[in-house]
Parts: C-alpha cells; sequence; structure tokens
C-alpha cells in the first residue's frame, strides 16, 4: 500500500506544483502576490471546457485555452498590474488587494455567465490503466503526468535555452541591472503573464479533467494553497515549486493514509510552511537558478 | 432595527481594520491572518460565558489579553521572517488557527458554539445596546491610537516602517516594538470577537477564516492605511457595500471586486489616505475657508 | 486637534444612538388588497450557489403556481428574496430586515446550517415563523416554538441509513467517510450508533474538510487495508461524486450508501456511469405515483431546464405548507405557527407529512432510492415511527 500511497502523492504533487508554477513565474518577474491566479485556472478550465464541447478536442482545447488566457494575463498585467506597481511609494498589500478583487470579480463573472452547476466535461480516455504489481495508475493520471512533464520541460527549455529566457531570469534576479545591461523588462514581464495564466490555465483544465468537474469557485483552494507552495519553494523558484507541491503532495496524502483525519487537508500544506520556514526562513530553494 | 445590525457589524469590522492598521499601517508588517485573533477573541469569551458561567463583562478584557498573548507569538515569528515570506506564514496561521476551531471538541468543532447574550444591570442586551457597546470601544480605541501616535511607541514604530535598520541603528529596540505592535493589535481584535460572538449569539469556525482577513485588510487599504479615519471609513464603505448593493442582487460580488480593482488601479494610497484625491482636494477647500496650515490637518 | 476628533467621535455616537430610536418604526396597516409577503433566503453567490439556484427555482415556481390558481383566498402571494452568500454575517442583516422592514407574515430558509442557524432565534425573537428547507443543525428549531424544519433531523437520516445498511443490505463491516461538517457529523454519529447496536462493525471513520475533492488515498487505504463491505458516505455531492468515480477506478467492489446530500443531478453529472448502483436515504421518491410529485418534477423540469433535487424539493414543500395553513387561518404569525403544529397527514411533493414531531422537526418517511440508468429510482421506504420519529435530545 505503501507504493501506491506515495506514487498518489507525487500525483498529486505533480498538480499542486503545475498549479503554482503560475504564480511563481509572475513573482519572480513583477513580485506580486497574484491571488488573481486562481482565477486565471478557473476562467482556463471554461475555456477549455467550451472549446472542447464545440471541437470535441482535448488537445485543442487544452492549448487553445491555455494561449487564450496566456492572451488575457498579458492585458491584466499590461492594463492593472504595470501601472500600479510603477507608482511611487506603492505598498506591497496593494496589488495582493487588487488581485483579490480580480479573483472575486472572476469567480461571480462565471457564475453569471455558465451558471452555478457543475460541468463535466465527459472525456472518456482510451488508454486503459496501467498495472504494475499492486500498484494501478488510471488513464487520467498519465495524461496528467504526461502533459505536465511536458510542460515543465518547454518552460525548463525556454527559460535556460533561449535568449527571451537568458532575459527573464536576468530581470527575476535583479530587474534594474537587467535593465542596464540592455534587457527589455517589459517582455519579461509580458511573458510573466503569458506563462503565468498559461500555466494556471492548464492547471484549471487538468484538474477539471481529473475530478470531472469545473465550476465557478474552483479557484478558491487554489487561490491560497498555491501562496502556500511558491512560499515554500523559495518565492519566485521555478525548481523550488515542483519540490514544494511534491513535498504538499506527499505529505497531505501520508496524513490521509496513515494518521486520518486530525485536521483538515488544507492546514496540513500550512503546517508544513510553517515548520520549514521557521527552520529555514528563506524557504526551501533561496539561490534563484531556474 | 435593520440599520442598527448592519451598524453593530459594520462597527466591529471598524475596530478589527483599526487594529490592523496598528500592525500592518503604523507598523508596517504584512498581516494576512488577523481573522484568526478575532476568532480567539471570540471563543475565548463563548466558552467563559457559554461554559463556565462567567460575565460577559469580564470576558471582554480576558478576550483582550489571550488574543494579545498568542499575538505576542505571531510578533516573534515576524523577526524571524520578512514580508512576503511573513504575509504567507500569517495565512498559514489563520489556517492553522481555525483548523483547531474546526478540530477540536473544546471549540463546538463541526458543530460550532451556541452563546447566550449578556445581561446588563439585569436586563437582557438587546441590538442598541451593543451598538453604543462598540460605538465606546471604537472611541476608546481611537483616542489610544491618536494618543500612540504622539507618543515615542508610535515615531518608533514609523520609523521602524520607513526602515528597520536605520531604526536599530538609531538605538530603537525594533523587536520590542515589532511584538508590542502586534500583541497590541491582535488583542484589539480579541475584544471585537468577544462583542462578535455575542452578537452574533452563533459561531463557527469559518467566520473566522482567511477570507474575512483579506476583506479586514482591504478595508485598511481601501480606507488609506496609516490614518485613523482611513480604516474606518474603510470599513463603513466595504462593510456596507454587501448591503447597498442588494438591489444589484445578481451583480453585486461583480460590483464589489470591481470597485476594488478601480480603486486600486486608481487610488492605491486608499480613498481618504494622505495625499488622496479625496483628502487633497478636502484640505484645500478647509485650506480656503479657514484659511489654516495644511500641517495642521494632516496627522 | 484633539479637541476636533473628540467631538467627532461625541457626534458619531449621537448619531448612531438617534439612529436606533428612529430605527424602530410600526408596521404598516395591511389590507386584503395587499398581497401575502412570505420571506425567502438562500447562498444564490459563494460556494453553495449551486443549492442556491435550485432552491430559490422552487421557490418562485412554487409561488408561482399558487397566483396561476387564484392566490391563497384572493390574495397573491409575493416574495421576498435574499441572497445570503453562505455568510452568518449577511443572514443577520437579511433575517433583521425581513422581520422589521419587509413586513413577512413568515419566512422560508433555502440556505445551509449556518446562515440558518444564527437567522432562527432572531425570527423566533420577532414572533414570525420560520421553515427551514433542508438545515440539520439540531439547534435550528430548538431556537424556539416558531421555528421548524421541513427536512427529518440528521439523527433520523442517519439511523434509517443504518437500517439500510444492515437491515436491508445485510453489511457487517462498514467504512464511513463524512464531511466535517454538522451534516457529515449528525448523520455519521447516529448511523454509527445503530450499526453498532445492530451487529455490524464500523470499521473506519474517515473525516474530511468541505473543500476536499481528493479521495485516492482514503479509497486506496480502503481497499487494500481496511476491507468493508460496505462504505457509507456521509456528505454532499462534489464528494459523493468523486469518492464513487475513484471506488470504480480502482476496481474497488464495495457497496455504497449516500445520503439526501448526493440527491442532486450534479451528483449524477459528474459521476457519470459509476453512479450506477449507489443507494441513499433521501425524502423525494422520484417513482413516486403521487400527482404532486410527478407535477413538481415535470414542472420544474419543463421550466428550469434542470432535474429537481431534494433542497429544491425541500423548500417547495416548506412553501406548500404554508400556503395550506395560510389558507386556513389567515396571516397571522402566531395563528400560522399553531397551525403548523397541529398540521397532520398533508400531502406534499416528498410523501406524506405526518406531523411535527415536539422538536417541530418534519417526521416523514425516509426514501431509499437507487441510481439506476442514470436516474434516481424507487429501492425502498422506511415508515416506521420507530426510526422516523425525532428522539429528544
Amino acid at each position: 500500500m505503501l507504493l501506491q500511497q506515495l506514487v498518489n502523492g507525487i500525483m498529486i504533487g505533480s498538480v499542486y506544483a503545475l498549479t503554482a508554477m503560475g504564480a511563481t513565474l509572475i513573482y519572480g518577474i513583477l513580485r506580486i502576490l497574484d491571488i488573481a491566479n486562481a482565477a486565471a485556472y478557473a476562467v482556463g478550465a471554461y475555456l477549455g471546457w467550451y472549446i472542447y464541447t464545440l471541437t470535441n478536442n482535448l488537445f485543442l482545447a487544452f492549448f487553445l485555452a491555455m494561449i487564450l488566457t496566456g492572451l488575457i494575463g498579458v492585458l491584466v498585467e499590461k492594463y492593472i498590474y504595470l501601472p500600479i506597481i510603477s507608482k511611487p511609494n506603492v505598498i506591497t498589500i496593494v496589488p495582493l488587494i487588487t488581485s483579490v478583487g480580480l479573483f472575486t470579480l472572476t469567480g461571480d463573472l462565471l457564475r453569471l455567465i455558465a451558471g452555478p452547476n457543475v460541468k463535466s466535461l465527459g472525456v472518456k480516455l482510451r488508454i486503459g490503466v496501467l498495472q504494475i504489481g499492486n500498484l494501478r495508475i488510471n488513464p487520467e493520471w498519465i495524461f496528467i503526468i504526461i502533459l505536465t512533464a511536458l510542460l515543465f520541460s518547454i518552460l525548463w527549455f525556454i527559460l535556460n535555452k533561449t535568449k527571451l529566457g537568458l532575459a527573464w531570469r536576468a530581470t527575476a534576479s535583479d530587474s534594474e541591472i537587467a535593465q542596464a545591461m540592455g534587457v527589455n523588462i517589459n517582455v519579461s514581464m509580458a511573458l510573466s503573464y503569458i506563462l503565468g495564466y498559461g500555466f494556471a490555465a492548464s492547471a484549471g483544465i487538468m484538474v477539471g479533467l481529473l475530478y470531472n468537474s469545473i465550476y465557478p469557485t474552483m479557484g478558491d483552494i487554489p487561490s491560497y494553497k498555491m501562496l502556500a507552495i511558491i512560499v515554500l519553494g523559495g518565492l519566485g523558484n521555478p525548481v523550488g515549486t515542483v519540490l514544494a507541491g511534491l513535498l504538499i503532495g506527499l505529505s497531505e496524502t501520508l496524513v490521509a493514509a496513515y494518521i486520518g483525519s486530525i485536521m483538515p487537508r488544507d492546514v496540513i500544506a500550512f503546517l508544513v510552511l510553517i515548520i520549514v520556514l521557521l527552520v529555514k526562513p528563506s524557504g526551501l530553494i533561496s539561490k534563484k537558478n531556474a | 432595527m435593520y440599520l442598527i445590525v448592519v451598524s453593530v457589524n459594520i462597527g466591529i469590522f471598524i475596530l478589527l481594520a483599526l487594529s490592523l492598521n496598528i500592525i500592518t499601517g503604523y507598523a508596517g508588517q504584512a498581516a494576512l491572518g488577523h481573522a484568526a485573533f478575532f476568532g480567539i477573541g471570540a471563543y475565548t469569551s463563548a466558552i467563559m460565558t457559554s461554559n463556565y458561567g462567567f460575565s460577559f463583562w469580564i470576558s471582554l478584557p480576558v478576550a483582550f489579553m489571550v488574543s494579545g498573548i498568542v499575538g505576542i507569538g505571531l510578533g516573534l515569528i515576524s523577526i524571524r521572517m520578512k514580508d512576503d515570506f511573513l504575509a504567507i506564514t500569517t495565512i498559514g496561521v489563520n489556517f492553522v488557527i481555525v483548523a483547531l476551531f474546526q478540530y477540536s471538541s473544546f471549540f463546538g468543532a463541526s458543530l460550532g458554539m451556541t452563546v447566550k447574550k449578556p445581561m446588563f444591570f439585569g436586563m437582557r442586551m438587546n441590538t442598541s445596546g451593543y451598538l453604543i457597546l462598540i460605538t465606546i470601544i471604537i472611541i476608546i480605541t481611537c483616542y489610544f491610537i491618536h494618543k500612540m501616535n504622539k507618543s515615542w511607541f508610535g515615531l518608533a514604530l514609523s520609523s521602524i516602517r520607513n526602515d528597520e535598520m536605520v531604526a536599530s541603528s538609531l538605538g530603537i529596540d525594533v523587536n520590542k516594538y515589532k511584538i508590542l505592535a502586534f500583541s497590541l493589535g491582535t488583542a484589539i481584535a480579541g475584544i471585537a470577537g468577544a462583542v462578535y460572538a455575542h452578537h452574533m449569539t452563533f459561531i463557527y469556525s469559518s467566520d473566522f477564516a482567511f477570507t474575512v482577513s483579506i476583506g479586514i485588510l482591504s478595508m485598511v487599504v481601501i480606507g488609506g492605511i496609516g490614518t485613523i479615519r482611513g480604516p474606518i471609513l474603510g470599513a463603513i464603505l466595504l462593510g456596507a457595500a454587501p448591503e447597498l448593493f442588494r438591489f444589484f442582487a445578481d451583480y453585486r460580488m461583480i460590483v464589489y471586486g470591481g470597485l476594488l480593482v478601480l480603486m486600486m488601479r486608481f487610488q492605491p494610497q486608499g480613498i481618504f489616505g494622505n495625499d488622496s484625491f479625496i483628502t487633497r482636494n478636502f484640505i484645500q477647500a478647509y485650506k480656503n475657508i479657514f484659511k489654516k496650515k495644511v500641517g495642521d490637518i494632516i496627522e | 486637534m484633539k479637541r476636533k476628533l473628540k467631538s467627532l467621535l461625541l457626534v458619531s455616537l449621537a448619531l448612531m444612538m438617534a439612529f436606533s430610536m428612529v430605527a424602530c418604526n410600526s408596521k404598516p396597516v395591511e389590507t386584503n388588497d395587499d398581497p401575502i409577503r412570505i420571506g425567502f433566503f438562500a447562498p444564490i453567490t459563494g460556494p453553495a450557489a449551486a443549492d442556491g439556484l435550485s432552491t430559490s427555482n422552487s421557490a418562485e415556481l412554487a409561488v408561482e403556481i399558487v397566483n396561476g390558481n387564484g392566490g391563497i383566498n384572493g390574495r397573491k402571494v409575493e416574495i421576498v428574496k435574499y441572497d445570503d452568500g453562505l455568510d452568518t454575517k449577511q443572514a443577520v442583516n437579511i433575517a433583521q430586515k425581513l422581520t422589521t422592514n419587509d413586513n413577512v407574515v413568515a419566512v422560508v430558509s433555502g440556505s445551509y446550517s449556518g446562515p440558518t442557524r444564527v437567522a432562527a432565534p432572531i425570527f423566533q425573537e420577532a414572533g414570525i415563523p420560520m421553515i427551514s428547507g433542508y438545515a440539520i443543525h439540531p439547534e435550528v428549531t430548538q431556537s424556539g416554538d416558531f421555528i421548524f424544519s421541513q427536512s427529518f433531523s440528521g439523527a433520523v437520516q442517519g439511523k434509517a441509513g443504518g437500517v439500510v445498511a444492515v437491515d436491508m443490505l445485510k453489511a457487517k463491516r462498514i467504512s464511513i467517510i463524512a464531511v466535517d461538517i454538522d451534516f457529515g457529523k449528525e448523520l455519521s454519529e447516529s448511523f454509527t450508533q445503530y450499526v453498532e447496536a445492530n451487529g455490524a462493525e464500523v470499521v473506519s471513520l474517515d473525516k474530511f474538510a468541505m473543500s476536499d475533492s481528493e479521495f485516492g488515498p482514503v479509497i486506496t487505504k480502503l481497499k487494500e487495508e481496511v476491507k468493508p463491505d460496505l462504505i457509507y458516505m456521509a456528505n454532499y455531492y462534489g464528494h459523493g461524486a468523486e469518492i464513487v468515480r475513484q471506488v470504480k477506478n480502482m476496481d474497488f467492489d464495495v457497496q455504497i450508501l449516500g445520503t439526501e446530500g448526493i440527491d442532486s443531478y450534479q451528483f449524477l453529472e459528474i459521476a457519470g456511469e459509476d453512479a450506477e448502483g449507489v443507494i441513499l436515504t433521501t425524502n423525494m421518491d422520484r417513482d413516486s405515483e403521487d400527482e404532486s410529485t410527478q407535477t413538481y418534477i415535470k414542472t420544474y423540469t419543463e421550466k428550469y431546464g434542470l432535474i429537481p433535487d431534494m433542497v429544491g424539493a425541500s423548500v417547495y414543500d416548506a412553501f406548500q405548507v404554508l400556503f395550506k395553513v395560510i389558507e386556513e387561518v389567515g396571516t397571522e404569525p402566531e395563528d400560522i405557527r399553531d397551525a403548523i403544529k397541529e398540521l397532520k397527514n398533508f400531502r406534499t411533493v416528498t410523501g406524506v407529512l405526518i406531523e411535527y414531531a415536539p422538536s417541530r422537526e418534519a417526521i416523514k418517511p425516509v426514501q431509499i432510492q437507487i441510481i439506476e440508468n442514470g436516474e434516481f429510482h424507487y429501492f425502498d421506504r422506511i415508515e416506521d415511527l420507530d426510526i422516523i420519529t425525532p428522539v429528544p435530545k
């Protein structure tokens, strides 16, 4: 049973990592705790559902929804966040409150447009169950693991092997020096939001697929859980985020399996966070190397 | 009666916003878990009056103290962690404390806690009574904060807010004042909790969830952080908003969210904060009428 | 400056006091041409918005039908509807507004336990009868003699679940998965009490938070180590659907018994084929031959394009009860209260309401439904008064 539970934990953890990745990328450049990333998660899920019902093509739905949500992200960055953070003497709470406002607004807009009821994707995957000895992995999970790995590889490639990525990393480590060296930080910011909201959208669709349910308030839990994960991962560090996601997925699973219901699942993430931060106040990985 | 009940609710949030403002506005420390201390005060007084038969009037100062003592713990954390790390940790503290209320049968667990209405000189306290009580507490708090700003303590806090390093190099005991600010802010939130519990007559763990903390913070920021009038007016505005917008019915949460975004986009210093559009014009008008110096008005 | 601050605060205090005097205004006189106003509140926004939609649809349907038939004794019925957002603070405001500003003769709650629980004492104090549709918290009706519940208590339904598990399905080893709020707690406690007194064993109890949707670890544990022959789910449709999907995904052969919490078309929507064979205790029998039940199901489906569920049916019934007693005794709140207390053998869409218990909770048969071909169907019914009468606490 332990093996199965470890696999369960890693699978859940990878979804967490994917969910939090968007927020990490945005924090990396703009230093904003962007709760509205969870709104992008729900918007992405709805767009994915809508495109899927129109075309019946899961991959198309997936990538089109990611791109559309990413574009919305750029608009949000350009017309809302950028003007706010470029004002002098703005305290860090201001963008946070802005993102809360955006999150509230989007959630209720989705309810008005699509109704409060749960939408089911109703995708039947044609791949079978993977069975190794006693270990069972369901088709949805196989699909999610492959896609997550693919997305993380693409991200790694963009950040490490392209000029765009170099500029991003330079901006992340010190935006003023990067600017002085001739890096166009506006492009880095736009990239953050395209990737950030795109990743959130992909996580939303995957979770919608996994639980076969898409509803207006589906972003509520990610809105705070991803904060725990990105801080645990060292704030703005993509590798740290993956590790933190896995750590929290595993902790939750093992507690649910072996200790039982001593506390709500959401609390486990924050308890892990508080313990880790008290020992190491800058998160799991504090050096910024993407 | 409806207006009074709404006013009591708003009054409780004025107190919460004022108390959070001590931590976030004056001391400049991120605190996103204020509702937890609101909850600690509420549960402390509820347990005292319902389970042990103490009077509500005794439970008020006890709630103040218990919240303040737990708040010292948060202050200690703030010494070790900075900025956004601290902000998220305070969210974590909020979740852990709510989970404690939710899972421990001492706090009524999943059934919540029923609270009896208190007596006041042999009479059951009614809603108007609560309104008077909360108004008096708010006045005392305002007076106290006003005094504090003029004192050495207030000056120390504002230097910590501006630059911790400079403050400590000037010989200010940064840690001591940070802990004091946290403890004071959370203690006042505890009083608000005690009044809330007895006003609602029923409390449940999710009444003190993270979203409530965000709501309180929004009041402080929308109103104008670091002033007395800001949190008060912010709490009135956002506290009344769900009721004011009732005629919008289906659209009211959208209006609420949209207001937050627009306000932050165009008035990040809060509507009534120093140097906000309204305050500037108000001062200008005041100056024209009374021919006074601007410096007298801004605190 | 100091003096200014002080005077400002004094003025505000005086204003607030004046406020409190003025606001206690008196009721306007009612005439026969005015509509009969009935208050209603539900979580139309927020996390329970889907249930809010079901209940507010049902409430409006009930009013529309009664007005279509000429109203009550020639007077139209008007509904005063509010959204509580599943927030107790708003519920208190609403209750105060309904009792003092809106001039309603009675109120129906279409909300969960929290908002209903804080609103109940306010209606009790104001002397306005409230019928709660489906709130399960035992203290709701304990608020006083003006407060009724249209649903059977959590203890009754838990016991009925025990009857199904032990007496009908002959389960011996039972696992419970319960949501950690009053609903899950009340049901799982009385369920456990019944099954343990009747020869079965509860081999595991897993509680989880309302917001949870990941049940993989728990189902893995049940399948590989606990090996129960029945899983009792005291939770809502979202959780229930994920549990049955996990069970089927893992090829875990176990009977699943649910509660009224999964009596929703949304359960069928999410769980799809995996819901087949799930049995549940609830209050509406879809196969009932009763005319009013079938009319309700038919008109609701036609009007809203949705399949009615348990929360909607309960609220619809609460309105039927009010219409019936108002027709008989008029609109004085005390008379309405007394008439509800005296009501006996009243046909509702959720079966025959036998009467209200002294605790003011409805006594009515518990329906056992089974999911077949993606629909709820008749499985059995519990009418034994020993089971369905709430035991006073």
